[in-house]
């Protein structure tokens, strides 16, 4: 009888040890409590996201996924402090302008050789996105989207003020007198504001200003390290933004949620926010009781010399102590991306831009709710610039920028600020 | 029996209170003396969180270095009038307390602890950078001055609603007990609730007040992203959700008031407010210092609000110090210059708690 009993609990020990490797995941995103497993239906970054998870949960063999709670607002402290406690998340999802800080580390595993055994098909990829998640001649990732703003557009109001080309499109502006000329237009012709965005709390002003000065040829800091930001391009930037605040035609004043509501009720003609909502305000558009009812997305408009917008890239990582110290539930880590690798076409579904060339050759990513309106966002898309500490320098224009808008700092005094600050942070 | 009176005998008062302290003071020892030391150590040093987890050797001693770059900056010097206001505020602060002592209105330990602090605000804010000069932390002081403002509102702000809250609620009729039991309730929350609650109220769409305001025919207020507002919103977020243990302490300090003493009063007409005044206070002094000094820790270490809500804006005006520190420490990785700001936190929170036990001992002393 001892026998017996101990042969079964080493066999069930066997046969649970080979069935159930845990996989710990850490992302952002927001939470989504009935995602569901099916990936073709979910809607919304956070559940499409989650639902692909649950998807490779159920499907892959031996492999559960456990997704950690994490908040999105705190995210990268959470997982430096995990690092830090030596328990990080064995996979977790991040942005290209953080590789630096963490490959440069040694944080994240090296996984070029592996990621052919494990499915994942290189040279898939679009040459931007090798980029992305390449760092000194290794990949220390496997990207997942590119994202950039655009203008979001509410085609009643610009009908209204007279905004619509013959081909349907919106007539958007060209220089900032056009831009300005275009918000009194629909000032007149509806007494809405022209634009909306988040000014006030994410950094959504910082990525509109850093837009306007890379369509100057200038950026926020040079290649050796030296801040450029009280300039005349960025003051040019700022006072593009300012004159619409001055004229009353945009709210300083609007969160992301209250700028992304006076959108939805029909009370800003442009919204200006990121790929990542296109499925969502496609969805709200088609809902009756939303007033936004018909949605166009542009191509952030080029003001002036050359197009740019803001963009980045979402990307998986594997903790390189993973690599080292537990190949089981690293090969295990690697199957997982290889799902989500997979199903680029899904996550391509959020207003995302795909990755992988055949995704993006593909006719289903063709056949995308208004992705035919915004093809031209690739080709102005520009990186945030590197740095290994570009968290705090972001938070740094975000709040200067914040005190012009919101406390009527003098442009000058918050820019020369800004720079002072941005200098320390680049000397370390 | 004899051998346990031996047993008895063997252990003298001193070591039988050892022997109880013992368990206490180890764990006192393991969880807050170590690691508090321990911080001491990581400030004296360039320490890098991230690099450090993946390389011990990455910490290098650099000595007061984390600590200059905090508090001091280059070509600082010491002016008369850099800032007027508090400055004349300090001298008015010494003057009272010499005067004040002379006069034999004030204990010895309240004037020297109310000259002590008038000096500190004399000379402290004399300090600005000189021409050609910077503070190496700009954000530092400003955000001290930041967390003293919120302190500076939400301690009197909460130990005044507490106080008038645990008057009207005294007494032992069931109305009193349910809006006791309401009161309290807040105060179980999380900050993230009540945060969360405190946004939708503030909200100049969906919110409360905002709602009220447009009834009443008002425009909305966008309290959070007003630089003027912000604190006030962040303080009234704090009132609702901590007055509860200092309404508990207040009802058992008056409960703890002898009946008799009322009834004479109300024999001499001291009734209602005149009788809160003349009695019910004066009897709560060491309540209301246990209160004020509880309530001075407590909210120098604000965090919640400010991150929840505001995210220390706009430009910076709700930037509080602990929030300060933990973005240097887990969003620049900077634990060396974070732990240094620790310690100067502990050391500020440290005097102004001695400098309110002192002025509160001055009533037992007389």
């Amino acid at each position: 009888m001892k026998h017996v009993l101990i042969g079964t609990a080493l066999a069930a020990t066997a046969v649970t040890g080979a069935t159930a490797q845990e996989v710990t995941l850490g992302r952002f995103f927001g939470a989504c409590e009935d995602a569901g497993t099916d990936t073709t239906a979910s809607v919304g970054e956070a559940c499409i996201i989650q639902s692909i998870i649950n998807a490779a949960d159920a499907e892959l063999d031996g492999i559960t996924v456990t997704t950690l709670p994490t908040d999105w607002g705190n995210y990268y402290d959470q997982v430096i402090a995990a690092y830090a406690g030596g328990e990080p998340p064995d996979v977790h999802v991040m942005h290209r302008h953080r590789v630096p800080q963490f490959a440069g580390l040694g944080a994240l595993a090296e996984l070029s050789g592996d990621l052919e055994a494990a499915g994942i098909d290189v040279s898939d990829w679009a040459p931007a996105a090798l980029d992305a998640v390449s760092f000194e001649g290794g990949i220390y990732g496997v990207p997942m989207d590119f994202h950039a703003n655009l203008w979001h557009v509410n085609m009643e109001i610009m009908e209204a003020a007279g905004l619509v080309a013959e081909d349907g499109s919106p007539i958007l502006p060209s220089s900032p007198e056009e831009l300005l000329e275009h918000a009194a237009m629909v000032e007149a012709a509806t007494g809405h504001d022209y634009l909306a965005a988040d000014f006030a709390q994410f950094p959504i002003g910082v990525r509109l200003v850093l837009s306007l000065m890379w369509q100057q040829g200038e950026n926020i800091f040079t290649e050796d390290g030296t801040a450029t930001i009280d300039t005349e391009a960025a003051r040019n930037a700022v006072t593009t933004i300012t004159q619409l605040f001055d004229a009353g035609h945009a709210d300083p004043q609007l969160n992301y949620a209250d700028s992304q509501q006076a959108f939805l009720n029909g009370e800003a003609a442009v919204l200006v926010n990121g790929t990542w909502v296109v499925d969502f305000y496609s969805a709200e558009a088609a809902n009756p009781d939303v007033a936004l009812s018909d949605y166009y997305v542009a191509d952030f408009p080029t003001l002036f010399a050359e197009g740019a917008t803001w963009a980045d890239s979402h990307m998986w990582a594997i903790p390189a102590s993973l690599k080292r110290d537990d190949p089981e539930t690293y090969a295990a880590a690697l199957q997982v991306l290889a799902f989500i690798n997979a199903h680029n076409i899904d996550w391509a579904r959020t207003g995302h831009m795909a990755v992988r060339n055949s995704v993006l050759a593909s006719e289903a990513y063709a056949a995308l709710p208004h992705r035919d309106e915004y093809t031209g966002t690739a080709s102005i898309a520009r990186d945030t610039p590197a740095a290994e500490n570009y968290g705090a320098i972001q938070d740094v224009l975000n709040r200067e920028l914040q005190a012009i808008w919101l406390t009527g700092k003098p442009v000058g005094d918050a820019l020369s600020d800004a720079e002072l600050e941005v200098q320390d942070l680049l000397d370390g | 029996m004899a051998k346990g009176r031996h047993r008895a005998r063997g252990l003298t008062e001193g070591q039988a209170a050892a022997v109880l302290l013992l368990p206490f003071l180890a764990v006192y020892a393991a969880f807050l003396v170590y690691p508090f030391l321990n911080g001491v150590w990581i400030s004296l040093h360039d320490w890098n969180l991230l690099a450090v987890a993946f390389n011990p050797d990455a910490r290098e001693f650099i000595g007061a270095e984390n600590y200059i770059r905090t508090l001091w900056g280059r070509n600082i010097e010491w002016g008369l009038f850099a800032s007027p206001v508090m400055q004349t505020g300090g001298v008015l602060g010494i003057g009272l307390a010499f005067f004040g002592y002379r006069s034999g209105r004030l204990t010895r330990a309240t004037a020297l602890a109310l000259g002590i602090a008038g000096a500190l605000f004399f000379l402290m804010p004399g300090f600005h950078p000189g021409e050609g000069g910077r503070w190496y932390d700009r954000r530092f002081w400003p955000t001290v001055g930041n967390t003293i403002t919120f302190v500076a509102l939400a301690v009197p702000g909460v130990t005044l609603t507490a106080l008038i809250l645990a008057a009207a609620l005294d007494g032992e009729t069931r109305a009193k007990a349910v809006l006791r039991t309401v009161f309290f309730l807040s105060q179980v929350l999380s900050v993230t609730v009540v945060t969360l609650i405190w946004q939708i109220m503030f909200s100049p769409r969906q919110g409360l007040i905002a709602n009220v305001a447009q009834a009443l025919g008002g425009s909305p207020i966008v309290w959070l992203t007003d630089q003027q507002l912000a604190m006030a919103a962040i303080v009234i977020t704090t009132i609702w959700w901590s007055l509860g243990i200092a309404m508990i302490l207040f009802l058992a300090g008056i409960q703890d008031i002898s009946k008799d003493i009322y009834e004479a009063a109300a024999i001499d007409n001291a009734r209602g407010i005149r009788a809160f005044w003349y009695i019910t206070l004066p009897n709560l002094k060491r309540t209301i210092t246990l209160v004020v000094v509880l309530q001075i820790i407590l909210h120098f270490q604000v965090f919640g609000q400010a991150h929840l809500m505001t995210q220390g804006g706009p430009n910076d005006s709700t930037q509080v110090l602990v929030r300060y520190i933990y973005q240097t420490a887990f969003r620049d990785s900077e634990l060396g210059k974070a732990s240094a700001m620790a310690v100067v936190l502990f050391l500020i929170m440290g005097a102004f708690s001695l400098v309110q036990f002192i002025l509160g001992r001055e009533g037992d002393e007389r």
